[in-house]
C-alpha cells in the first residue's frame, strides 16, 4: 500500500519534471534539428507576382548590377505610405526583369520602421536590404552592422559620383559607402499670389534674399487678412538661413557645436526680429498644425516648404492656389537644405550579391527616372534634375542642387544637435529667452552630446 | 494514513545527498535561463545550432553569467538548506517537494521571462551596451550621469508633479463618480456604462481625439471664449499642448514678475503637461470608480440607517462611514495611480514627444529616446539604469502610502 503510494507519487513526479523541462529543453534541441540556417524562409511572395501581371510595358533596358547568387531570396523593408508602396513593388518588378534569379520579398514597415529596424537587427532577423537614415546610420555603422558597398560598387561600375554630392554625406563613413540615397527633399519658398495681390507687392522671383523675402512679409501682415512668413521653431526650416549665411550648427569634423557663432546668431536674430515686428508667425499662431496648411488655409502668406506640398495641396486644398520659387539668398551665399534617406545592405545577408544590386537598381538613374516620373520624389541623379514636371516642384528642387547647399548632418548625435536649435528657437518665439541666452544654452546642449557620445 | 514518525533509519548521508541534489537543480536551473537571458544577438545565425548559440554567449555574456551564477550559489545553498532541515519531517519533505513541483511550470516560465530579464536588465545598466556589440562594465556611471542630465531630471521632475495633481485629482473623482452612481438605481447601468467608456476606449484614440480639442482653433479654446464671452471677459486662446508657461510662473506673471527659462525647475507643471493630466483623469478616473463602486455596495446599510437615527446628515455619513469603509480601495487606487503616474508614457509619445522646452518629457519618455537611440546611439545601459531609478522611485512612495494610508486598515 505504502510502496504503491510511493511509486504513484514518482511517476507523478518524473511526469511533472518532463513536463516543466520540456520547454526549457527544446531551445538547445531545436536548432540541432532546424540544423543550417542557410535555408532561407521560402515564402515564396513572387509566386504571386506573376499572376499579379507586369502591366506588359515593363522594358527590359539595363542588365542586372552584379551577377548574384543562385536562388537568391532576399527581403527589403522600408517605411512609407500606399504611394510609396506602390512605387516600390514597381521599382522590385522592374529589378525583377533585369535581374530574374532574385526574389524579393517586399516587407514595408509604415510606421515606428527605425525601432523596429534596430529590434530586428539585434535579433538577427533585420531584411537583408532596408531604407537608411542618419540615425540607422548611427546605430548600425559603428558596430559594423552594414555591408560596405564599395566593392560591389566597383564591380557594377557605380560611383558615388554619380549622386548629388551633398546626399552622400550622411551614407559615406570613414571613406566607406553604406547606403545609396534613394530620394531626396529640400525647401522653396512657397506663397500665396492673392496674398501678394492683396498687398499689392511683386511676386517673389528665384533672385530674392530673406531681406526681399521680409519686407514683402511685413507688408503682407499689414494687410491684416493674412500671416506674412509662417515658420515653426524648427531646426529644418532655419538651416536654409544659417547655410545661406556661411555657418552651420557643427564644425566640419563634428566635433564642436558652432550655434554661438555669429553666421548662426545673425540669423537667428533675424528671425526673431521678424517675430517681433509680427512678419513670422508659428503655424499654432494661426491655428495650423504646420506651415504648409497654414497655406492651405490661406492664413498666411509665405512659408518654406518642399515638394510634398504638390501632392498635400492637390488632395487636400486643390482649389487653392499656390506658387513656389527657389530658396532665397542670404549675405553669404544661396543655400538649401536637403533631406535624404538611402538604402543600405544588412552585413549579415546571405545574399549580399543579390542584395546590393537591388540597392544599386533602386537607386540607379534607370530606376530614379521612373520613379521621378511619379512626381513622388526627385531623382538622386544630377543629371536628371530636369526631369521633374510640375513647375512648382521644380522651382522647389532647385534649391538642392545649389553648391552651398547641404544636409543637416552633424554625425552620430545629430537628432541631439537639430534638437537643441529647435529648442533655442522656441525659447526665442516664445519671449522665454533672448537670442543669445537661447542659443549660448543651444552650445552648450549641443557641445555635450556631440562631445559625450561615441 | 501514515502516522508522523521520524523514521531513523533514513541515514544523514541521504539528507545530505538530497540537500546537494537540491542545490545542483536550482543553479542549473537558475543557469540555464540565465542562458537563454544572455546574448546580445539572436535570429538564425546564432541559433543555427548550439555552439553558434555558445559562440555568441562567450562573446558577450561571459560577466553576465558570472554575476548570475553568484546569485544561484545563494540561492542554491538556500534551498539545499531548506531541504536538508525538512528531511527528516517525512511529512514536511513530500509537501516541500510537491509544492515546488506544483509550482515549477509557473516559476520556470516567470523566472524566464519576467526575472531573468530583470536581471538581465539590471546588470546592463552597469554597462556601457549598444544592443550589437558586448556590453561593457561601467560601474555605477549610468547611474550617475542620470541625475546628472537635465532630460531625465526634468522628467522626474514632471512626473512628481503630474503624480501630485492627477492622483488626488482622480482618486476624489472616482469617489464622487461612485457615491452619484451608487446613491440612485435608476440607470446605474446606463451611467456606469456611459462613464466607463473612456476607461475602455484606447489611450491612443482619446490622445488623437484631445489633440484636436487641444489646438489653438480648438474646442476648448473656443468653448472657454465663448463662455467667458457672455460674461464679457476676453479670452486669449492658448495652443494648450504648446505651450510651456508653468503654473507658478503664471501665477509669479499675474503679479508682474517673472521666472527665467534656466529655472525652469521652479516653474511648476507647463499647461502643457496639465493639459496631458485634466485628459488622464478623464480616462482613468473611471477605472478606479467601478473599483469604488464594487466597495460601496459592501457596505452595510443599516450603518447609514444608524447614523441618521442619530442625526447625522448626509455629509457625515459620507465623511464617517463612507470614506473610513472605503480606505483599503483607497489606498489600492491611490497605490495604482501613482505608478500610472510615474510611468506615463503613451499620451506624451503621441501628443508632445517631450515638448514644449521638455516640459512633458516623462523619465519613461527618456528613457524610450536613449534605449532605441532617437537623438543619438542606443545607450541601452543608460536607458535600463534610469528605469531602475525610477523603480526605487515607484517602491519609495508605495512604501509611503501604505505606511500613511494603511494605519488602522486591515491589510488589503
Amino acid at each position: 500500500m505504502k510502496s504503491l503510494s510511493k511509486l504513484l507519487a514518482l511517476l507523478f513526479i518524473g511526469v511533472m519534471l518532463l513536463a516543466a523541462c520540456a520547454p526549457a529543453t527544446t531551445p538547445t534541441e531545436a536548432p540541432a534539428t532546424v540544423a543550417p540556417a542557410t535555408e532561407p524562409a521560402t515564402e515564396a511572395p513572387m509566386t504571386e507576382a506573376p499572376t499579379e501581371a507586369p502591366t506588359g510595358e515593363v522594358p527590359v533596358t539595363g542588365s542586372c548590377p552584379l551577377p548574384v547568387e543562385e536562388g537568391a531570396t532576399i527581403v527589403f523593408s522600408g517605411w512609407g505610405d500606399e504611394t510609396e508602396q506602390q512605387i516600390y513593388r514597381d521599382s522590385i518588378e522592374r529589378f525583377g526583369s533585369v535581374c530574374p534569379g532574385v526574389t524579393v520579398d517586399y516587407q514595408p514597415v509604415p510606421t515606428e520602421f527605425q525601432d523596429k529596424l534596430k529590434a530586428q537587427m539585434a535579433g538577427g532577423t533585420a531584411p537583408d536590404v532596408f531604407y537608411i537614415d542618419d540615425q540607422l546610420m548611427t546605430a548600425f555603422v559603428p558596430t559594423g552592422q552594414l555591408l560596405a558597398l564599395d566593392p560591389y560598387m566597383e564591380e557594377a561600375g557605380v560611383s558615388s559620383d554619380d549622386f548629388i554630392p551633398a546626399l552622400m554625406t550622411i551614407f559615406t563613413q570613414d571613406g566607406q559607402t553604406y547606403a545609396l540615397p534613394k530620394d531626396w527633399g529640400t525647401l522653396g519658398l512657397v506663397y500665396l499670389p492673392a496674398a501678394f495681390e492683396a498687398a499689392g507687392i511683386d511676386e517673389p522671383t528665384d533672385d530674392w534674399t530673406w531681406e526681399d523675402m521680409r519686407a514683402a512679409a511685413q507688408a503682407i501682415a499689414d494687410t491684416g487678412t493674412y500671416g506674412g512668413f509662417c515658420m515653426g521653431p524648427d531646426w529644418a526650416r532655419f538651416a536654409p538661413f544659417v547655410f545661406s549665411n556661411g555657418g552651420a550648427f557643427a564644425s566640419e569634423d563634428n566635433t564642436t557645436a558652432t550655434l554661438d557663432t555669429p553666421e548662426v546668431k545673425e540669423m537667428a536674430n533675424f528671425v526673431a526680429e521678424m517675430k517681433e515686428e509680427g512678419s513670422l508667425v508659428t503655424p499654432s499662431d494661426v491655428g495650423a498644425t504646420w506651415c504648409g496648411e497654414a497655406i492651405g488655409l490661406e492664413l498666411v502668406g509665405m512659408t518654406t516648404e518642399g515638394g510634398w506640398m504638390v501632392n498635400f495641396m492637390k488632395q487636400t486644398y486643390p482649389d487653392v492656389e499656390w506658387k513656389a520659387v527657389q530658396i532665397p539668398a542670404g549675405p553669404v551665399t544661396r543655400a538649401d537644405v536637403i533631406f535624404t534617406n538611402g538604402i543600405g545592405v544588412n552585413a549579415a545577408t546571405e545574399f549580399p550579391n543579390a542584395a546590393a544590386a537591388l540597392a544599386m537598381y533602386l537607386t540607379s538613374a534607370e530606376n530614379q527616372a521612373e520613379i521621378v516620373n511619379t512626381g513622388f520624389a526627385y531623382s538622386t541623379h544630377p543629371e536628371q534634375a530636369d526631369l521633374v514636371q510640375d513647375p512648382n516642384d521644380l522651382a522647389i528642387s532647385g534649391g538642392g542642387l545649389l553648391p552651398d547647399t547641404r544636409v543637416a548632418y552633424w554625425g552620430p548625435s545629430t537628432g541631439a544637435v537639430n534638437t537643441a536649435v529647435s529648442q533655442a528657437l522656441e525659447r526665442v518665439f516664445l519671449g522665454d529667452q533672448d537670442v543669445d541666452t537661447a542659443f549660448a544654452q543651444a552650445q552648450e546642449e549641443a557641445q555635450a552630446a556631440l562631445g559625450g557620445g561615441r | 494514513m501514515a502516522t508522523v514518525t521520524n523514521e531513523p533509519s533514513a541515514a544523514p548521508s541521504r539528507r545530505t545527498l538530497m540537500a546537494v541534489l537540491s542545490f545542483l537543480v536550482v543553479f542549473i536551473v537558475l543557469m540555464t535561463i540565465a542562458l537563454f537571458n544572455a546574448p546580445t544577438m539572436g535570429g538564425p545565425r546564432v541559433m543555427a545550432t548550439v555552439e553558434t548559440y555558445l559562440t555568441e554567449v562567450r562573446r558577450t555574456a561571459l560577466p553576465f553569467l558570472g554575476a548570475v551564477a553568484l546569485l544561484a550559489i545563494v540561492l542554491g545553498l538556500a534551498a539545499a538548506r531548506v531541504v536538508y532541515r525538512e528531511w527528516p519531517n517525512p511529512k514536511r519533505r513530500t509537501n516541500l517537494i510537491m509544492g515546488y513541483l506544483f509550482l515549477a511550470p509557473y516559476l520556470l516560465i516567470t523566472l524566464t521571462f519576467t526575472v531573468g530579464v530583470v536581471l538581465f536588465a539590471l546588470y546592463i545598466s552597469f554597462t556601457n551596451y549598444d544592443i550589437f556589440s558586448p556590453p561593457q562594465w561601467a560601474g555605477l556611471a549610468n547611474y550617475a550621469r542620470a541625475f546628472q542630465e537635465k532630460n531625465f531630471l526634468q522628467g522626474l521632475h514632471n512626473v512628481l508633479w503630474y503624480s501630485l495633481l492627477v492622483v488626488p485629482t482622480q482618486t476624489a473623482a472616482a469617489i464622487l463618480l461612485a457615491v452619484l452612481l451608487n446613491s440612485q438605481n435608476r440607470f446605474k447601468q446606463f451611467f456606469r456604462t456611459i462613464f466607463y467608456a473612456p476607461s475602455v476606449t484606447s489611450s491612443v484614440v482619446i490622445t488623437l481625439i484631445f489633440m484636436w480639442f487641444y489646438l489653438r482653433t480648438g474646442y476648448i479654446n473656443y468653448f472657454i471664449s465663448n463662455f467667458l464671452g457672455t460674461f464679457g471677459v476676453e479670452w486669449k486662446n492658448i495652443n494648450w499642448l504648446g505651450d510651456p508657461r508653468g503654473l507658478i510662473q503664471l501665477i509669479v506673471q499675474a503679479f508682474g514678475g517673472d521666472i527665467p527659462s534656466d529655472q525652469w525647475y521652479l516653474r511648476g507643471p507647463s499647461i502643457a503637461l496639465m493639459a496631458i493630466m485634466f485628459q488622464n483623469v478623464f480616462t482613468t478616473a473611471p477605472t478606479f470608480m467601478i473599483m469604488f463602486l464594487a466597495a460601496l455596495q459592501d457596505i452595510n446599510p443599516a450603518l447609514y440607517e444608524a447614523a441618521s437615527l442619530d442625526g447625522a446628515n448626509g455629509w457625515h455619513r459620507f465623511w464617517k462611514i463612507t470614506v473610513p469603509l472605503l480606505r483599503p480601495i483607497i489606498l489600492l487606487v491611490v497605490v495604482l495611480g501613482t505608478i500610472g503616474t510615474l510611468q506615463i508614457f503613451d499620451q506624451v509619445y503621441l501628443a508632445t514627444q517631450g515638448g514644449p522646452l521638455g516640459t512633458s518629457l516623462t523619465p519613461v519618455y527618456v528613457l524610450y529616446q536613449e534605449a532605441l537611440g532617437t537623438e543619438g546611439p542606443i545607450q541601452m545601459g543608460y536607458a535600463a539604469a534610469m528605469a531602475f531609478i525610477l523603480a526605487v522611485l515607484i517602491f519609495f512612495f508605495t512604501f509611503l502610502q501604505r505606511r500613511f494610508i494603511e494605519r488602522e486598515t486591515q491589510l488589503y
